[in-house]
């Protein structure tokens, strides 16, 4: 197994801090670490997620530090960094990050963060250095901190969470590029059935949200990284947690619903009066796209790359509800060794026919190789398979990241919405590309 | 003397007192350059910008049949993605190091790298990208270089850049360009009287590159373009070249200048072709050097009218303009907005160095009071300054137009815009026209609160920005 990775997709655990805090609203990173290394961040992954730009905020505060303080260490630059980004950038919260440069060197973070709190300043911190990890790491080492530190900062009251509040974990904003569109949609299925659900990253969610996160009646992961702050949530607050296994979209999402519902003893007539209406304007849809459906061959055989989470949510509609084949899955986040079979089991439950082949891969030559390898009808992955679809001759509909072609703002597919917009996008992607090999 | 023999080319500071940090007049900056004090101001508070592994990565990806090999934890090759999708399929990887790499060193898994990706592509040539962790670690990946070199027969060439030596991401394509001549151009040859001309491009624009081979090709000349979208074997071919013309000194003059201090090829001072004045200093310096002074001036003449017809009635007679640009192209930009009637009310530049002394000097004689910000990225500053100033146009390669355009400026981005020649100008004409004909969409951005504190605007911009303690 080689260790260099070619084309990567899942960036570093600085980016992924960044995607954490740059997605709250007020909330302010300082980056102690050489220069490039929010303009990686900004070019790599930022300008890839179209309509994901968080206004105003690039570049980054970022100590950007030079050979003297390679040398010499670079605490005092930080220190000076700190106090002034205070000064200049409004804020309700500022959040160190360091970068491999300085953690190497030895600059002691956490002091300079506990210096800026004597201050009174509200400032947390984290040791994310891109040798750490990829950007799943990084959004778990941010999370961790903002549980952890947040209750300690002395930040204004901001008053009790409300009755039935539900925190969603799980979605990391940009390397989910549909963050946006899936959270609203969990939100609402949540306010459906009589729940308050805490979104933390949505429109409107500030600092606060967080700050209400310890009052929830359940932590909802919705991918395995959002496993790690809902366990912590158990750990400090004995607050249950439900583990969806999987993005749900089209009836996964009534499924997830009576879970809830079961566990939180809500009124089964409400909740089942909600999935029955959403299920009712599915199936129409459903009905409408029927023709079009068999005219055009929609039934083919499949190649779906992504992080596995959204596989999983994704493969489940697109085989149980649309009847079409996988062949080959490939998952791209690295899940830990002994979530992988668990997911495999999953995968293969699936599909009442062959079971598709199943492969975990970040290294794009290497996906490619197994997509022309399985020679797929269908192509569902990110932009880094475009030129694959474009050999194979094959219909393509960009699903996970990089979507660098698609502007995304509230589109989701996630839900019994996501589900239409996704018969949407992929019926659209079969059509157009018929109509230009009828040409 | 000799440009080649070190490692890697001394930093831009160094080498040019090069400064990234500077904020006050055109007379006042002119005085303080010519003084040659070599003052350094840096900031007390900054913001992300790039640095000499971004630029190196961005020149290398355009560099035909090659891959790229950073040699760093995996983040360092995130913009890799990005340049990619505008590259001609120079491939990038990263050595992926973990925790225990920054500790004990990953010389084996450069080597495995290197060797699995020559397998699968066998690509012409290999570069190795070296970054903040392998600076700090004294990775040895020179022996990596020689080892691999003979074991493959493949050319390998390492591009020593650090992340945090030099403040000026400029230095990354001194430092690629240093490399790239170093491996690839071979022994000292004689000139071909016939031979082609080196057109000198870095990360220059698919458009603007075809207007500069157009020009070219008009005046009977055949063309090495490089390093954009080049082999590697146009650096052994350049070193034969009749002469090399740049279209940016301020990134290409390593290149020119090693060619013509190690190689004997001649280099031609031009200066960037936008707008008609300086696009026919371009062609005539050009001209003079081919020995066709009589076509280039003819040729001028011919694209200036039919330019002119094309322009129609384009004039920016009494819009105050604002430029935030590589240093190079605000200049000629400067230039052009006089051309068309129009004033400049300040100007934001990369960096400033030696090679900039004489245009500051006559930028200085006729605007003594002309704003000059010296910067990458650092927006914070250059959004109190435009709050001053109140141009009516914003032209810039910019992360942040929105910001601009949301206090009711028209702001038209040039980062993926053609700006070089006559095609360029006309491009440049018709986007500034539709630019200032709506401003509806920044109208639309301004009921988002902006990030920065009302105190810091009351603050002189460059209260950030102090001279450097040693």
């Amino acid at each position: 197994m080689a260790d260099h990775i070619e084309g990567s997709r899942n960036s570093c655990a600085l980016h992924g801090t960044l995607a954490v805090v740059e997605s709250i609203e007020g909330a302010v990173p300082v980056i102690h670490g050489t220069a490039g290394c929010g303009v990686q961040n900004y070019l790599g992954v930022t300008r890839l997620n179209p309509g994901s730009d968080p206004f105003g905020a690039p570049p980054i505060s970022s100590s950007n530090i030079g050979e003297k303080h390679v040398v010499f260490g670079g605490g005092s630059r930080l220190r000076e960094q700190l106090k002034n980004t205070v000064k200049v950038v409004r804020g309700d919260l500022y959040a160190v990050l360091s970068g491999c440069a300085t953690e190497m060197v030895g600059d002691d973070i956490p002091a300079m963060a506990k210096e800026g709190r004597e201050q009174g300043w509200p400032v947390i911190f984290a040791n994310t250095p891109g040798f750490r990890g990829a950007v799943h790491q990084g959004y778990q080492l941010a999370v961790k901190a903002l549980i952890e530190q947040l209750p300690d900062l002395g930040l204004a009251p901001v008053g009790a969470a409300a009755a039935g509040a539900v925190n969603v974990w799980g979605i990391i904003p940009r390397q989910d590029p549909f963050w946006r569109g899936n959270l609203e949609e969990l939100g609402r299925l949540l306010e459906g059935i009589g729940l308050a659900p805490n979104l933390l990253f949505a429109q409107g969610e500030g600092v606060a949200a967080w700050q209400r996160v310890p009052g929830a009646v359940l932590n909802l992961a919705v991918s395995s990284w959002g496993e790690l702050p809902a366990r912590l949530l158990a750990e400090r607050y004995g607050t249950p947690l439900l583990s969806a296994e999987g993005l749900p979209v089209g009836r996964a999402a009534g499924e997830l619903l009576r879970r809830l519902a079961r566990l939180l003893s809500l009124d089964p007539a409400r909740v089942e009066a909600f999935i029955e209406q959403e299920e009712r304007r599915l199936n129409a849809h459903l009905a409408g796209l029927a023709d079009t459906y068999y005219r055009n061959g929609f039934q083919r055989e499949y190649a779906l790359v992504g992080e596995s989470a959204q596989l999983a949510g994704l493969n489940d509609f697109l085989v149980g509800t649309l009847g079409l084949l996988p062949r080959l899955l490939i998952v791209t986040d690295n899940p830990p060794e002994q979530l992988r079979e668990a997911l495999a089991g999953r995968l293969a439950g699936q599909s009442p026919g062959r079971p598709p082949e199943l492969a975990f891969s970040e290294d794009r030559a290497e996906i490619a190789d197994l997509i022309l390898a399985a020679a797929p009808e269908l192509l569902l992955g990110s932009s880094l398979e475009a030129g694959v679809a474009r050999q194979l001759g094959a219909p393509f509909l960009q699903v996970s990241f990089p979507a660098a072609d698609r502007v995304l703002l509230s589109r989701g597919y996630a839900g019994y919405r996501g589900a239409a917009t996704l018969l949407e996008d992929l019926g659209s992607a079969i059509l157009a590309h018929a109509q230009a090999a009828a040409r | 003397m000799s440009f080649l023999k070190a490692k890697a080319p001394r930093s831009r500071e160094k080498r040019l007192d090069t400064m990234s940090a500077w904020q006050g007049t055109a007379s006042a900056l002119a005085a303080e350059l010519s003084a040659k004090a070599g003052v350094q101001r840096i900031r007390t508070f900054s913001q992300s910008s790039h640095d000499d592994l971004l630029y190196a990565l961005r020149l290398l990806a355009g560099i035909r049949d090659s891959v790229t090999v950073v040699h760093a934890p995996r983040g360092c090759a995130a913009a890799g993605l990005y340049y990619q999708t505008g590259g001609v399929g120079g491939r990038i990887a990263v050595t992926n190091l973990d925790e225990r790499d920054t500790i004990m060193g990953a010389d084996l898994k450069l080597r495995r790298a290197v060797k699995a990706l020559y397998h699968r592509y066998r690509p012409e040539v290999v570069f190795i990208v070296s970054s903040p962790v392998v600076a700090i670690n004294n990775d040895d990946i020179q022996s990596v270089v020689e080892e691999l070199h003979e074991e493959l027969e493949l050319s390998i060439v390492p591009v020593y850049v650090t992340g945090f030596a030099s403040s000026n991401a400029v230095t990354g394509y001194d430092a690629t360009l240093h490399a790239l001549l170093k491996y690839l151009g071979g022994p000292r040859r004689d000139q071909e009287p016939g031979g082609k001309v080196n057109l000198l491009a870095v990360a220059e624009q698919r458009q603007d590159l075809r207007e500069a081979l157009r020009l070219l090709a008009a005046l009977g000349a055949q063309a090495n373009v490089l390093p954009d979208r080049a082999s590697a074997g146009a650096f052994e071919e350049a070193t034969s070249a009749r002469f090399s013309i740049p279209l940016d000194r301020d990134t290409e003059d390593y290149l020119g200048a090693s060619l013509r201090d190690k190689y004997g090829v001649p280099y031609v001072e031009a200066p960037r072709p936008i707008g008609l004045a300086a696009t026919g200093r371009w062609l005539a310096a050009l001209g003079a050097a081919l020995g066709t002074e009589e076509e280039a001036r003819k040729l001028h003449e011919r694209e200036t009218e039919s330019a002119g017809s094309e322009l129609g009635g384009f004039s920016l007679l009494g819009v105050r303009v604002y430029l935030s640009l590589g240093t190079a192209a605000a200049f000629g930009l400067l230039e052009l907005v006089r051309e068309f009637g129009g004033e400049v009310a300040g100007i934001t530049v990369s960096h400033l160095d030696q090679l900039h002394c004489r245009r500051l000097q006559e930028l200085a004689g006729r605007y003594p009071d002309l704003p000059v910000h010296v910067a990458d990225g650092q927006p914070f500053e250059e959004l109190s300054i435009i709050k001053r100033l109140a141009p009516d146009l914003y032209l810039g390669d910019s992360a942040h137009l929105g910001q601009v355009g949301r206090l009711g400026i028209a702001a038209l981005s040039l980062e993926n815009a053609p700006i070089l020649g006559y095609r360029g100008l006309a491009w440049l004409a018709r986007r500034i026209s539709l630019a200032l004909e709506n401003r509806s969409f920044g109208a639309a951005l301004a009921a988002i609160a902006p990030p920065y504190r009302q105190a810091w605007y009351r603050r002189s911009p460059n209260w950030h920005i102090k001279q450097e303690v040693k």
